[in-house]
C-alpha cells in the first residue's frame, strides 16, 4: 500500500490503459448552465441585501487633499461612503510590490483608480452617488508614455521608489558579441503591442455576508479564493480563518479576475464589515473596463543572428512593459516574457533586458498568455526574417533550431523529456498543406485580394516560475452510498477542469462510476491548491486530486487483498466493479459499504509539493518552470489591398501538452483562445486620451469577435509528450492557443503583402497604410 | 406603476418604477436568474429574453413596454421538447464554456430554429452565424453553437 505522492503519480502515469481518461466525456455542468440553474455571484442576491459600487478617480495623477463624501451621502437611499480612512487593517494590496492601496490614499495614479465605496439600496441612487464623491486634488503631471517615464525622475508615479522603473529582468548567456560575430545574417526590429481588455461577459462582483458561520463569507468573481481570503483578512485586520471565500460559477476570467477578484472581494467585505449586512458590490461594464488591469502594452527591440547553415546564434532583446500605475502582477509578467524571449529554440548566446515601467494608466495585468503572446510575436517575426535572409523555408529553419528532449533552454534549463514540439510542427506542416501553399501564395501575390500563410510556434512554462513554492492539494471523501466528493480550490470559469478532467481522473483512479463523482470547487473550505491561472487548473490542480484518489484506491486494494486472501496483483477495481483474479465480485457501492464496516479510511488529502531547481536572477539562468507546454499554429489569411482588411480564413493548431484527458474539452480551449487571439491581433485595442482615460469603455467602441469573425478552425493535432509529475502526464492547455496567434496571423499577413508588420493590432487602417503603395 | 404580463406561461403583476428596465424587473423582482447583466446598453446580448417569441435584449426595454405581452426565459422552457433537445445538443457538442451567455444564446437559437421549422424553410450555416451575431461569447463557443443548431435542425427535419 502506498501513500507516497510520487509513487502514486508514477503508477498512474504508466498505467497500461485508461477507461475514462482520453475520452470526450460530456462536462458535468453543461445542462445546469443551459437551463439557467448554474448560479453566478449576482444570482445569489436576495431582497433586502444592500448594493455597492466603486467611485473612481477621474484624473490621471494628483495628490489627494481630501475627499468630500457629504454630497453623495445626501442622496436618498445612500447609506455609507467608505474611503481609505475606513480600512481597519492594512490598506495595501500590491501582489508583486507593496505599492497599491485598496482605496486611493495620498495620491491617485490613474483615471479609474478606486477612490471610495458607495453603499445604498437602489442602483439608480448608487449611479448618482458615485459621481458625487468629490475629491479635492492638487494636480500632478501625468506620464502616459513608458519610454518617457523611464527617462524622467522629475515626475514619479511612486516617489518612494525614486524611479519609474518598477522592476528589471535580465538574461546573460554566452557572449552575444561573439555570437553575432559568428552570425552570417543579422536582423533587427522594434515591435509594439497594445493593451487588450478581457471583456468577460460577467462584470466583476462580490457578495459579502457578515456573520454567516460567525465570520465573513464572500462570494466573488475570483480565480484564487485562498488569495482573496488572505487579502480580505489583511484589509480587515482579521485572522484568515475568520474569512471564507467562495467562487461560484464565474462568467469568464482569462486572468482578469485573478488580479481584480481579490480586490473586489475585499471591497465588498469592507462594506459588509461596516454595515453589518450583506452587500453586493458590482462593477458596471464601464467600471470594469476603467478599473481592472489589462494585457501588457509593450515595446520590444529584438536583434537576432544566424549562421549560413541555419543555426540560431545570438539574440539581444530589450523588453519594455507599460505597467501602468501599479506593479500588480507586472513584474511576474515581465519575468515570464523575458524567460520565453527566445521562443522554443536553442540559442547559445543571449542578452535580454526587461523593464517594467510605471505610467499614469490602468495597471498591466494577467491575461491568457501572461506576457508571452507579445514576446512570441516579436520572436517569431524574427525567425521568419532570418529564414528569409537565409533563403530557407520558415518551418525548416524553425525545425533546425527547435528544442528537443535533452535540449537546453534560454535560461540553461535542461529539458530531459516532455518536449513534443518538433514532432508537432513537422506533423502540422504536412497537415496544413504548408509546403505547397507557402510557395503558391507567394507566386500569386497580385491583384486586390492576396493570400498568405504563416506559422508561429510557442512554448509556455506551466504554473508558477523559478523556486516560487508551488503545490497541489485536494480533499476527498467517499460517502457511505459510494458517492465521491472532492474539494478543490480550483475554480470553474469556463475552462471546465472541475467539470471534466478532475472528474475523469477521480473515476479512473478510484475505479468508481463517473456519475458518482462530485467536485466542489472554488472554495477556501478546500485545501489551498493555488490559483486557477498559468494553465494549471488541471496540470497542477489535479495532481492533488490524483494523489488523494490514489491513496484511497490503494487502501481499498490492500483491504480487498486481505479480505479475499489474494495478492495485490489479483485485485482490480474498474468502472464501478471489483474483480478478484478477473472474476467480478461486487459493485463499487458494495465495496464502499464493506469498507466502511471494516474500518477502511475513505477520506484523504493529496498534498504534493512540486520539485523545483534554483535560479540566478542576476544572470537569468537556472530552473525557470516545472514543465513546458508547446503549440504550433499555421494561419491562412486574405488581405484586401483596397481596404486593408485582413480576413483569417483557416487556422491549423498542433498541441504538445502531455496527456489529453478530454480531447473535446481541450479543443474548446484551443478554439476559444484562437478567437480571442484573433480579436487581439486584428480588432481589439484600448484607446487612451490625454488624461489616460480609456475612451472606448463599452462594446460599441471596443469591438470583440462575434460569430461573423470566426475562421475555420481545423482539428487539433495532439502530441502527447507526457510530463512526469503531471496528472497522468497532463500539462497545461488553457492559455496555449492564444500565445502564437498574433505571430501566426502577422506572419501570414507579411507573407501575403510582402511587407513585414511589426506593430499590432492589424486594423484595416494600419494594413492599408502598408499596402497603399503596392501595385494592384 | 403596475404592469401585468405573461412570464413563462403564467400571468404576473408587478409594481415597477416608470423608468425600470425589464432586466432589473426580472432579476430583482421576479427571481429570474438566467437573464444576465452584461453591459446594460444592448451590446452584448446576455440579457436576451423572448418577447412574444422574438429575441430581444431586456436591458433596452422598459418593463412598462411589455404590459400584456408574453416574456419567455429558459426557466419557462425546461419541458419544451425542442428546447430540451437543443440544450442537450449544446451539452453534447461542448458548446458551453463559462455559461454566462448560454441561456441567451439558447433563446436566440431556439427562436431561430422554430422560425425556420415553422416556415418550412431551409437553413444555411451563414444564416445561423448571422442569427447569433448579436450574442457575444468571450469564451469563443461560436463554432460549436453553430454545429449544435445545425444538428438539432437536421434531426428535427428528418424526424418522422
Amino acid at each position: 500500500m502506498s501513500e507516497d505522492p510520487r509513487t502514486i503519480i508514477q503508477r498512474w502515469l504508466s498505467a497500461e490503459g485508461y477507461i475514462v481518461v482520453g475520452r470526450s466525456v460530456e462536462r458535468a455542468d453543461s445542462l445546469d448552465k443551459a437551463l439557467g440553474l448554474a448560479k453566478f455571484v449576482e444570482d445569489f442576491f436576495e431582497e433586502g441585501y444592500l448594493l455597492a459600487r466603486v467611485a473612481i478617480s477621474r484624473v490621471p495623477h494628483a495628490r489627494i487633499l481630501n475627499i468630500d463624501t457629504e454630497p453623495a451621502l445626501r442622496i436618498p437611499g445612500i447609506l455609507k461612503v467608505l474611503t481609505y480612512l475606513d480600512v481597519p487593517g492594512e490598506n495595501q494590496v500590491g501582489y508583486a510590490i507593496p505599492d497599491q492601496p485598496l482605496l486611493a490614499e495620498g495620491k491617485v495614479r490613474y483615471f479609474g483608480e478606486p477612490l471610495a465605496i458607495v453603499v445604498g439600496r437602489d442602483p439608480d441612487a448608487l449611479a448618482r452617488a458615485v459621481e458625487e464623491v468629490r475629491p479635492r486634488y492638487e494636480p500632478l503631471p501625468a506620464l502616459l508614455d513608458p519610454l518617457e517615464a523611464m527617462e524622467r525622475t522629475d515626475v514619479l508615479v511612486h516617489e518612494e521608489f525614486g524611479s519609474n522603473v518598477a522592476f528589471r529582468t535580465r538574461v546573460r548567456k554566452g557572449n552575444v558579441e561573439e555570437g553575432f560575430s559568428k552570425a552570417d545574417v543579422v536582423v533587427e526590429n522594434t515591435y509594439r503591442t497594445h493593451h487588450q481588455e478581457h471583456l468577460y461577459l460577467e462584470p466583476e462582483a462580490a457578495l459579502a455576508i457578515p456573520d454567516l458561520e460567525n465570520r465573513v463569507t464572500v462570494l466573488a468573481t475570483i480565480q484564487y479564493p485562498h488569495l482573496g481570503q488572505k487579502i480580505i483578512a489583511k484589509v480587515l485586520g482579521l485572522p484568515a480563518g475568520m474569512v471564507k471565500v467562495v467562487a461560484p460559477y464565474i462568467g469568464g476570467g482569462f486572468g482578469g479576475k485573478d488580479d481584480e477578484g481579490p480586490l473586489v472581494a475585499a471591497r465588498a467585505a469592507l462594506a459588509a464589515y461596516h454595515l453589518r449586512r450583506p452587500v453586493l458590490l458590482f462593477y458596471t461594464r464601464e467600471d470594469s473596463i476603467q478599473i481592472h488591469p489589462k494585457r501588457e502594452a509593450t515595446v520590444i527591440r529584438y536583434k537576432s543572428g544566424a549562421t549560413r547553415d541555419g543555426k540560431l546564434m545570438a539574440i539581444d532583446v530589450t523588453i519594455i512593459h507599460d505597467t501602468g500605475a501599479y506593479a500588480n502582477r507586472g513584474p511576474f509578467i515581465l519575468w515570464r516574457a523575458t524567460m520565453h524571449a527566445s521562443g522554443p529554440y536553442v540559442v547559445p548566446h543571449a542578452k535580454i533586458d526587461g523593464y517594467c515601467v510605471y505610467t499614469n494608466k490602468v495597471p498591466q495585468g494577467s491575461f491568457r498568455g501572461f506576457g508571452n503572446p507579445s514576446i512570441q510575436f516579436a520572436a517569431e517575426a524574427q525567425m521568419d526574417l532570418l529564414a528569409e535572409e537565409l533563403g530557407m523555408d520558415p518551418v525548416e529553419f524553425r525545425l533546425l533550431n527547435m528544442l528537443r528532449p535533452g535540449s537546453t533552454t534560454l535560461t540553461d534549463q535542461v529539458l530531459t523529456s516532455s518536449v513534443g514540439v518538433h514532432e508537432a510542427l513537422r506533423k502540422l506542416a504536412d497537415y496544413s498543406g504548408w509546403w505547397v501553399k507557402r510557395r503558391q501564395y507567394r507566386v500569386e501575390r497580385t491583384g486586390r485580394f492576396r493570400r498568405g500563410i504563416g506559422v508561429a510556434v510557442a512554448w509556455h512554462g506551466n504554473s508558477t516560475s523559478r523556486a516560487v513554492p508551488d503545490w497541489s492539494n485536494a480533499y476527498m471523501q467517499v460517502a457511505r452510498d459510494g458517492s465521491v466528493v472532492v474539494y478543490t480550490g480550483i475554480v470553474e470559469m469556463g475552462q471546465g477542469s472541475p467539470s471534466s478532467s478532475h472528474r475523469q481522473i477521480v473515476a479512473e483512479v478510484l475505479g468508481c462510476p463517473l456519475e458518482k463523482v462530485k467536485i466542489v470547487f472554488g472554495t477556501t473550505e478546500a485545501p489551498d491548491a493555488g490559483a486557477t491561472h498559468a494553465s494549471r487548473g488541471t496540470s497542477v490542480g489535479a495532481i492533488g486530486i490524483l494523489v488523494a484518489a490514489g491513496r484511497i484506491r490503494s487502501r481499498l486494494e490492500s483491504f480487498l487483498s486481505e479480505y479475499f486472501n489474494v495478492p495485490l496483483e489479483g485485485i482490480q477495481i474498474r468502472d464501478g466493479k471489483v474483480y478478484v483474479r478477473g472474476e467480478p465480485k461486487m459493485s463499487w457501492e458494495e465495496l464502499v459499504t464493506l469498507a466502511y464496516s471494516r474500518g477502511v479510511d475513505l477520506s484523504s488529502t493529496g498534498y504534493f509539493f512540486l520539485p523545483k531547481g534554483t535560479f540566478q536572477e542576476d544572470i537569468g539562468r537556472g530552473f525557470a518552470y516545472p514543465a513546458y507546454s508547446f503549440i504550433a499554429v499555421v494561419t491562412e489569411v486574405e488581405v484586401d489591398t483596397y481596404t486593408g482588411r485582413v480576413r483569417v480564413l483557416r487556422v491549423y493548431p498542433a498541441l504538445a501538452a502531455g496527456r489529453i484527458i478530454n480531447p473535446e474539452a481541450v479543443k474548446t480551449q484551443i478554439e476559444g483562445a484562437v478567437i480571442q487571439g484573433l480579436g487581439y491581433t486584428l480588432m481589439e485595442r484600448l484607446i487612451f486620451d490625454h488624461n489616460g482615460r480609456i475612451v472606448n469603455d463599452n462594446l460599441t467602441d471596443y469591438v470583440i469577435p462575434t460569430s461573423l469573425d470566426v475562421p475555420e478552425i481545423e482539428e487539433t493535432i495532439f502530441v502527447e509528450d507526457l510530463w512526469e509529475y503531471g496528472p497522468l502526464g497532463a500539462k497545461g492547455v488553457g492559455e496555449m492557443a492564444l500565445i502564437p496567434m498574433p505571430a501566426s496571423i502577422a506572419n501570414a499577413v507579411s507573407h501575403a503583402i510582402g511587407i513585414r508588420v511589426t506593430e499590432l493590432p492589424l486594423t484595416p487602417e494600419k494594413v492599408y497604410s502598408l499596402v497603399k503603395h503596392l501595385e494592384r | 406603476m403596475r404592469v401585468s404580463f405573461r412570464l413563462n406561461g403564467s400571468w404576473v403583476s408587478v409594481d415597477v418604477e416608470p423608468g425600470e428596465i425589464l432586466l432589473d424587473t426580472l432579476r430583482l423582482r421576479l427571481g429570474i436568474r438566467s437573464v444576465k447583466r452584461g453591459c446594460e446598453r444592448g451590446e452584448c446580448g446576455v440579457c436576451t429574453v423572448l418577447l412574444n417569441g422574438e429575441p430581444v435584449v431586456s436591458c433596452l426595454l422598459l418593463t412598462a413596454q411589455v404590459d400584456s405581452m408574453e416574456v419567455t426565459t429558459v426557466e419557462g422552457l425546461g419541458s419544451d421538447p425542442l428546447f430540451k433537445d437543443l440544450a442537450e445538443e449544446f451539452a453534447r457538442r461542448f458548446s458551453i464554456q463559462c455559461g454566462y451567455c448560454t441561456p441567451a444564446i439558447l433563446l436566440t437559437t431556439y427562436a431561430y430554429i422554430r422560425k425556420v421549422y415553422e416556415g418550412k424553410r431551409k437553413a444555411s450555416v451563414e444564416e445561423i452565424v448571422k442569427a447569433i451575431e448579436g450574442n457575444l461569447c468571450r469564451c469563443g463557443t461560436y463554432p460549436r453553437v453553430v454545429r449544435a443548431v445545425v444538428n438539432t435542425l437536421s434531426r428535427l427535419t428528418t424526424a418522422p
